[in-house]
């Protein structure tokens, strides 16, 4: 009777959904393939937003997908802006903070805009195809990320609304004293001709040895040898603002918020950026306490620019020690597969391939924390012309071209005249802000997604822990024997090697519950009886790693962990509960 | 003055032990109030069990003008002794503020006092049961096994302190010294010797992972959490560098002190009775291991001024890793010294011992670690040395003598607790720290004399007719030794000498800069500065760095 009710009303379901799936987008030919065509959020991908946008859309996820995404303020940025970290998992399953989480910022160079944009395309991207794309709501019920959408929230909104460079407001805004006059940030950049840019200055001068590029009027090249040039280039737009005889020498910021962290820290005159101390900004702060209050995440992507790459650890040459054979095994198997999905990024190690850094962040998410970390810098000359420059990374003149043909001109400013207090007549224009570096409008969408891509891969390889067999047998005087076999079926083991040896995170507890345990052991090999006893709480087993799909141990032949102990009595059954604090708990009646 | 003779001696009588937090607080805020024209006392920040980290700042005037030294104590929380100096320094200091060298030194500079940066870790001597604790109030599991505090010392011979526990076992690798046989000693094969005792720390292996007390209350030794050569995932080092909350509070204070010129720490490090020597081989990288040569002479120099003042037999204490001292030196950029003020004599007149490692002073006394001490064997033995010197001066309350007891861990076996008792090593009796206060107010005093004294010197005005006038000067150090130490002309929060022009009305510079920064002066170094002034009247001329002191002249151009 009861069943067929229950049918009758399935039916009823079911009709409905048929009737409504005639206008839903997303079961429609309207719904362009990996992309939602009816979000719940709209929102549009071609801008850059600003702290108000963030605020915005974070709270409207919240509002739409409130079983999905919540908000956690972590503390308040230096100008008492609150850093918030959208926490999104399926939050109807299981434990939410015990799910393996995956930690994504964003914009710690806030001059660096993509990386906010792609860490909120991200959060909306997974509310939106929760329940849609099998793939994005199984990684939901699994696992939990931790987004933060920017690090250095002031110098964002200093980027995007005050008169900046390409390079500049890269840091935080605690005021300094850069040239040591007493002073503090009193002689920054100067938006002379007031158009909100901050370009170049330059100068007609029988004895400047520049000119124009005459393909790109805005591009400054040098003459010739055996020609003379036009044009002095006297810096960036500013003027002696405090009668020092010297341009732009003290501006806003001028430290490095990613050399403020606690791996292999070194002071401003080995590391240039570096503060008082690991963690003398409270950005910084406010990210380590949240990192440690959160022991379950497992991976982590801190979004940079420029130059199309996934950097991995160390920073530092004399750290390679500390990146083990099996733990850069995992990398390099995310890694490669990532230079497929993003042309023309390549899969580098930070010191080796681009330069030192003492006192990173992903040095300190993978040292000091025992997390597999990847940094992606976003955006390639490659993408202009989808094929790879000869030439370096700011000589080359395709910016320009690519400016000509697809941007119409929007990147430069024409060179204007001005009346310079020091210089006298001089000109300003050249290279916008937020050129070079930071994605155009139309290709931003697609760069995040596939970065987006990259990072859920990443996110999928973090520990899955499963019991995949609980076996009695009966031993003499009244004894049963239980072993438990335990697998991680993801390339991430519980502990990253260099974890295990430095005992970073606590061993995954393995426990019997509900028998008499008198004894227990990790089983190094079961067919040939190799085990070694644990005298001390034997009902949980501590084991210090769960090794995943990549493990070298054993030939490779099998990755699994074994568990025994010795009962009293016996029962038909048994339960076994796997506690690791990266890689989740789970647990198994058989 | 009346009153604080009455402070002083009000607090001389009842001071006979070191003290707690409480006792010390009032103390050193009683001494303050006394004596409000010279002294305060603030709050620079709270340890991680939230008990105020005091600064006593004395100076005649605005401290943050004057050139300045820093004494910090306590950094150790083991090390009673230097908290204890350092504040009978501030009182003679205070008591004598009206006499010749100290009233110059209290007129001319400042005097920043930290007397306990660890006062968690401190406050051990009056809690039960006493042990000498290096490590802040966190909660922190030291073993990294997962579970907290889980392996604290036991009290088993109900004493109220924690020593050492012997056991009479086959695998024992100790034996009685042939010098003293109250210590033990490492048995040595090469000299015949066979062990015959087990040695570790009061207490019982309660989660049974074979070692001994290796996780009881407390955190991180914040000495060794330091930023310089900072040790990762060692016992007492804490998550990462400067990751607590004293770390930050001492450092914050002392980054953003640019006139703090040098630092003097009390601990069991010592680079005074033997300064560090030149090695180009460590100042050759892009991380610097040892001293610029320049440094390195100044810091022989201070040394020299160290052991002039009768500080004879100090037992050699190499600096340790993530340390406050060398932080204060390699990052901070400052001119950094450190002394435990106070060690045990030397018994009989022999030969100089210093060059010899010896062994650490706090090994052979259970710390938080709570690992058996390696002692170094034979008549060098830092046990064996200290209590021939106890015995001479009859001090009670440093021995417990071994006795039997049951331990559980070892049930059929006879057990044994005795040994050194806590903190007696480094912590003598309060009334022999009186000298010793003494003579570090000495080197305070001496060292204030040889500071860096910036001046301009030789100012002369010259009129090239038209309104057009040159100025020509120069800016001297008359102190003995440099305006800062050599490395700070490569740390960025190390203040240049600067020489800046204030003009008056109506005049430009038509030659010259306005700002003139320049790198350290050496001790008796000058650097001429000349300008062409356009107009007339007065304009003044400042020159200095806050290490230093900044000095200004007025000129009047005709």
């Amino acid at each position: 009777m009861l069943k067929k009710i229950f049918s009758a009303a399935l039916l009823c379901i079911g009709v409905q959904m048929a009737a409504f799936s005639q206008t839903d987008p997303d079961l429609t030919g309207m719904r362009a393939l990996g992309t939602p065509a009816n979000p719940k959020v709209k929102w549009a991908w071609n801008y850059y937003m600003d702290y108000a946008g963030i605020m915005k859309l974070s709270q409207e996820l919240v509002k739409a997908y409130p079983n999905l995404v919540k908000i956690e303020n972590i503390g308040k940025s230096t100008q008492g802006r609150d850093m918030i970290v959208l926490a999104i998992t399926d939050y109807k399953k299981g434990n939410a903070d015990r799910k393996p989480g995956f930690w994504i910022d964003g914009g710690i160079h806030a001059n660096e805009l993509q990386g906010t944009q792609f860490a909120m395309y991200t959060a909306w991207y997974l509310a939106e195809s929760f329940g849609k794309v099998e793939f994005i709501t199984e990684m939901l019920q699994d696992r939990i990320f931790y987004i933060l959408p920017t690090l250095s929230p002031d110098a964002r909104e200093q980027f995007l609304f005050k008169p900046n460079t390409a390079n500049s407001s890269r840091s935080g805004l605690v005021a300094l004293d850069d040239d040591g006059d007493g002073y503090v940030d009193e002689d920054g950049y100067d938006d002379l001709d007031g158009d909100g840019e901050i370009t170049m200055m330059r100068r007609k001068s029988p004895t400047g040895r520049w000119k124009e590029d005459p393909n790109y009027p805005a591009r400054m090249i040098p003459a010739k040898a055996d020609e003379p040039g036009e044009y002095e280039l006297l810096g960036i737009e500013g003027i002696d603002n405090d009668g020092d005889g010297r341009v732009n020498e003290d501006l806003p910021g001028t430290y490095d918020p990613n050399r403020d962290w606690g791996w292999g820290w070194q002071p401003d005159y080995v590391q240039n950026g570096a503060f008082y101390y690991p963690g003398t900004l409270i950005e910084t702060r406010n990210v380590k306490n949240f990192i440690y209050n959160h022991r379950n995440i497992a991976g982590a992507q801190s979004y940079h620019n420029f130059g199309g790459m996934f950097l991995r650890g160390p920073g530092a040459e004399e750290d390679q020690g500390f990146y083990t054979q099996s733990d850069v095994a995992v990398y390099d198997l995310i890694g490669k597969q990532g230079e497929k999905m993003i042309p023309g990024y390549n899969y580098y190690v930070l010191w080796k391939d681009l330069y030192t850094v003492y006192g990173g962040e992903i040095d300190w998410l993978a040292l000091a924390r025992g997390i597999f970390t990847f940094s992606n810098e976003i955006n390639t000359s490659y993408r202009l012309f989808n094929k790879k420059s000869t030439e370096g990374r700011f000589q080359n003149d395709e910016f320009n071209e690519f400016d000509k043909y697809l941007l119409f001109g929007d990147a430069y400013v024409k060179w204007k005249p001005y009346k310079h207090p020091q210089y006298g007549d001089i000109e300003i224009g050249g290279s916008k802000k937020n050129n070079v570096r930071n994605t155009p409008g139309f290709m931003l969408e697609e760069e995040g997604h596939r970065n987006m891509a990259f990072t859920l891969l990443h996110a999928y390889h973090m520990p899955k822990i499963e019991i995949a067999e609980i076996k009695s047998k009966k031993l003499p005087g009244g004894l049963t024997e239980v072993t438990a076999t335990i697998i991680n079926t993801r390339a991430i083991p519980t502990h990253s090697s260099h974890d295990v040896r430095y005992k970073i995170e606590r061993p995954d507890y393995v426990t019997l519950k509900n028998a008499q345990v008198i004894s227990g052991m990790i089983v190094d090999d079961a067919d040939l009886n190799l085990t070694r006893e644990q005298k001390f709480n034997p009902q949980t087993i501590e084991v210090p790693n769960i090794p995943g799909t990549l493990t070298g141990t054993g030939g490779g032949s099998n990755y699994a962990v074994k568990v025994r102990w010795i009962v009293r009595g016996s029962a038909d059954k048994y339960t076994v509960e796997v506690d690791s604090m990266k890689g989740g708990v789970i647990s198994k009646t058989e | 003055m009346g009153l604080t003779c009455l402070a002083l001696t009000g607090h001389a009588q009842a001071q006979t032990s070191y003290q707690s937090y409480e006792q010390r607080s009032s103390r050193l805020r009683t001494l303050a109030s006394a004596n409000s024209s010279l002294a305060s006392v603030k709050s620079i920040g709270k340890s991680r069990g939230q008990r105020d980290i005091w600064l006593l700042t004395l100076s005649k005037g605005d401290a943050a003008k004057k050139p300045a030294l820093l004494i910090v104590a306590g950094l150790e929380g083991a090390h009673l002794a230097g908290t204890e100096t350092a504040i009978q320094m501030a009182e003679k200091m205070l008591a004598n503020a009206g006499k010749d060298s100290i009233a110059k030194l209290l007129e001319t500079k400042a005097i920043y006092i930290i007397p306990s940066a660890n006062p968690d870790a401190q406050e051990q001597w009056v809690a039960k049961p006493r042990y000498a604790r290096s490590e802040n109030g966190l909660d922190y599991d030291n073993d990294r096994d997962g579970r907290l505090n889980e392996d604290p010392f036991e009290d088993l011979n109900g004493d109220g302190l924690i020593t050492m526990v012997r056991v009479e076992d086959p695998t024992g690798t100790f034996i009685v010294s042939k010098d003293d046989p109250r210590v033990l000693v490492k048995a040595d094969p090469v000299k015949g010797e066979r062990g015959k005792y087990i040695l570790i720390t009061e207490g019982i292996d309660n989660d049974r992972d074979g070692k001994f007390n290796e996780d009881g209350p407390g955190g991180v030794h914040i000495d060794k959490n330091f930023t310089f050569d900072y040790p990762i995932f060692v016992d007492g080092s804490g998550d990462y560098a400067a990751s607590e909350p004293e770390v930050r509070a001492i450092s914050d204070f002392l980054y953003g002190s640019p006139n703090i010129f040098a630092v003097l720490t009390f601990g069991p490090n010592n680079n005074l009775s033997e300064a560090p020597k030149f090695d180009q081989s460590k100042v050759a990288r892009r991380i610097l291991t040892g001293p610029t040569q320049k440094d390195a002479s100044a810091m022989e120099q201070v040394s020299k001024l160290y052991n002039s003042l009768g500080l004879k037999d100090a037992p050699a204490m190499p600096q340790t890793k993530g340390n406050f001292s060398q932080t204060a030196y390699f990052h901070a950029g400052r001119f950094s010294f450190t002394t435990p003020g106070w060690w045990a004599p030397k018994v009989e007149a022999a030969k100089d011992t210093t060059k010899k490692a010896d062994a650490g002073a706090v090994a052979t006394t259970p710390a938080g670690g709570g690992s058996a001490g390696a002692a170094a064997a034979g008549a060098d033995n830092d046990d064996v040395r200290f209590l021939k010197w106890a015995d001479r001066e009859k001090l009670t309350d440093v021995f417990v003598d071994w006795k039997e007891i049951k331990h559980p861990d070892f049930p059929d076996k006879k057990a044994e607790v005795g040994g050194i008792a806590p903190y007696a090593k480094l912590n003598p009796p309060v009334n022999y720290l009186n000298e010793t206060a003494e003579k570090h107010l000495k080197f305070i005093a001496g060292l204030g004399m040889q500071m860096p004294d910036v001046q301009i010197v030789n100012v002369r005005t010259e009129s090239l007719g038209n309104g057009l006038n040159r100025i020509t000067l120069q800016v001297v150090n008359k102190g003995l030794l440099p305006t800062y130490a050599d490395i700070g002309d490569r740390v960025r929060w190390v203040k240049k000498v600067k020489t800046e022009l204030f003009l008056g009305n109506g005049q430009s510079i038509v030659s010259g800069r306005k700002i003139i920064l320049r790198n350290a002066l050496a001790a008796g170094e000058a650097e001429e500065y000349t300008w062409l002034i356009s107009g007339t009247g007065k304009l003044t001329i400042q020159a200095g760095c806050p290490t230093a002191g900044v000095v200004s002249t007025e000129v009047t151009l005709k």
